[in-house]
């Protein structure tokens, strides 16, 4: 059954041969260095090639949406993934990590905050977050500066970004004061510094769902490939970057 | 229309009138430089306008971040005086006069190349300094060039977006023109925006296209 719906995607392709296979992973931009490296790992141990496609989850879940040729979809958030549920091979979706946000500013120009809502200071002219229409780094901290309560104090200071990582660029090359990325962004920044980060909490609840796509043409790679990110090995890396054990699903 | 749509619609015909006024006075002295006189470093310049011609407009927007952001230059010795350009209104000007530069140059150029230089020289024997020549006889001449060639550069600046995106953002109500509001409301699946947005820059393209091959052909 599967095997049809990816022919009547695109009736020339051939299943490659087995020597050749690789996954084709669309993963949330927040993932790119540990993916990179897990992606590694992976091939090493099992010689099958991992192809990362990465960008904001929202962008990602459109392209799925849209049929892209796509084995596994790792989404920052669980709006995304609705977005491109039908697309989704049913009972693969699982509840893989989870994260927390944090507030990054320029490093030459570096503090702490004692509170979040010192970003309503005027100090802060600039404040990054991604796009909170949609981008869902963006709407968790839309959501968290509702639940502070300084949604209406720095609504008009925001710099929406595609991305997570092009929210974090604002604050890098110091065209914003600040930005509220994830903890684990903030690491791989070369000239960006935490100054605050939210605790588990005191945030909105942070979740990165993983599903298997059913117009990819390698479904049984991305199964594969899926229980090797859920395991110990790959749970230790992701832990190592900051990430953190995914929410117990209510549902 | 919403208000939303008609913002955008507004703001980015308002920027792109700017940056063609912005580039016309450098764009014409450039194209008339390059057909008329000789100077070292001639083709340095020739080339150097034409990159963003060429270069990926996501390239030139990189150029003016690290130029006018704040760690750049030209972005700290404004920020000294206050002022700041990345992700304001100017910043989204400023990429639409760089990449609309190129092509008023070289259609300014052209018409500069077709003014027969015997009526310059006529004026000038006739007593006319170097001024008057150009402004009562190069100039006039050379108008109707330098018209398509602003037409040509305001419909680029109508439709830029590499550049703006990176140097200026999609900031709702400040920043974001049709090109980037296309893409911003697609990626995040407002569709309908992004559909109206795109019959208008297409309405507006048409029509600047249209006006300029007239203006070209005319002549």
């Amino acid at each position: 059954m599967l095997a049809e719906g990816v022919d009547a995607q695109a009736p020339s392709q051939k299943p490659p041969a087995a020597a050749s296979r690789e996954v084709v992973v669309s993963a949330a931009v927040s993932l790119t260095d540990v993916l990179q490296q897990l992606a590694q790992t992976y091939q090493a141990r099992t010689g099958e090639r991992v192809v990362l496609n990465l960008g904001s989850s929202n962008t990602l879940a459109r392209q799925v949406a849209a049929g892209a040729r796509v084995d596994l979809f790792i989404s920052a958030d669980e709006a995304q993934m609705d977005v491109a549920a039908a697309d989704l091979v049913p009972g693969t979706r699982v509840n893989l990590l989870s994260n927390q946000l944090a507030i990054a500013v320029p490093d030459d120009r570096p503090r702490r905050l004692a509170s979040p809502r010192d970003l309503a200071d005027p100090a802060f002219a600039r404040i990054a977050i991604g796009d909170p229409a949609a981008v869902p780094a963006g709407v968790y901290a839309k959501q968290y500066l509702q639940m502070i309560g300084i949604w209406p104090a720095v609504e008009r200071k925001l710099i929406p970004a595609g991305s997570v990582r092009l929210a974090l660029a604002a604050v890098e090359n110091g065209a914003a004061d600040a930005a509220i990325v994830y903890h684990t962004d903030v690491a791989t920044a070369s000239h960006a510094r935490e100054a605050f980060v939210v605790p588990v909490a005191a945030g909105p609840p942070i979740a990165y769902p993983a599903a298997v796509v059913r117009t990819g043409a390698n479904p049984d790679g991305a199964k594969r490939l899926l229980a090797f990110l859920q395991g110990r090995d790959a749970m230790a890396v992701f832990t190592r970057a900051g990430f953190l054990a995914p929410p117990v699903r209510e549902k | 229309m919403n208000a939303d749509i008609r913002a955008i619609t507004i703001f980015t015909t308002l920027a792109a009138l700017a940056a063609t006024a912005v580039m016309l006075v450098p764009g014409v002295a450039i194209a008339w430089l390059l057909a008329r006189r000789q100077f070292p470093g001639k083709s340095l310049v020739e080339t150097a306008v034409s990159l963003p011609l060429v270069m990926p407009p996501v390239a030139t927007g990189l150029i003016l971040l690290w130029l006018f952001g704040r760690r750049g230059p030209l972005g700290a010795l404004l920020a000294r005086a206050g002022i700041e350009i990345v992700f304001t209104p100017a910043a989204v000007v400023m990429a639409m006069a760089v990449m609309g530069l190129p092509l008023l140059v070289r259609t300014a150029r052209a018409g500069f190349e077709q003014v027969t230089r015997r009526y310059e020289q006529i004026a000038e024997t006739l007593g006319a300094g170097p001024w008057r020549v150009f402004s009562t006889i190069t100039l006039p001449l050379a108008s109707r060039n330098i018209l398509a060639g602003a037409m040509l550069g305001f419909s680029r600046a109508l439709g830029e977006f590499g550049a703006t995106i990176v140097v200026a953002g999609s900031i709702p109500g400040r920043t974001r023109t049709l090109a980037v509001g296309i893409y911003s409301f697609t990626e995040t699946g407002q569709d309908r925006q992004a559909a109206i947005l795109l019959a208008i820059s297409i309405a507006i393209a048409f029509v600047a296209v249209l006006a300029s091959n007239r203006l070209a052909r005319e002549r």
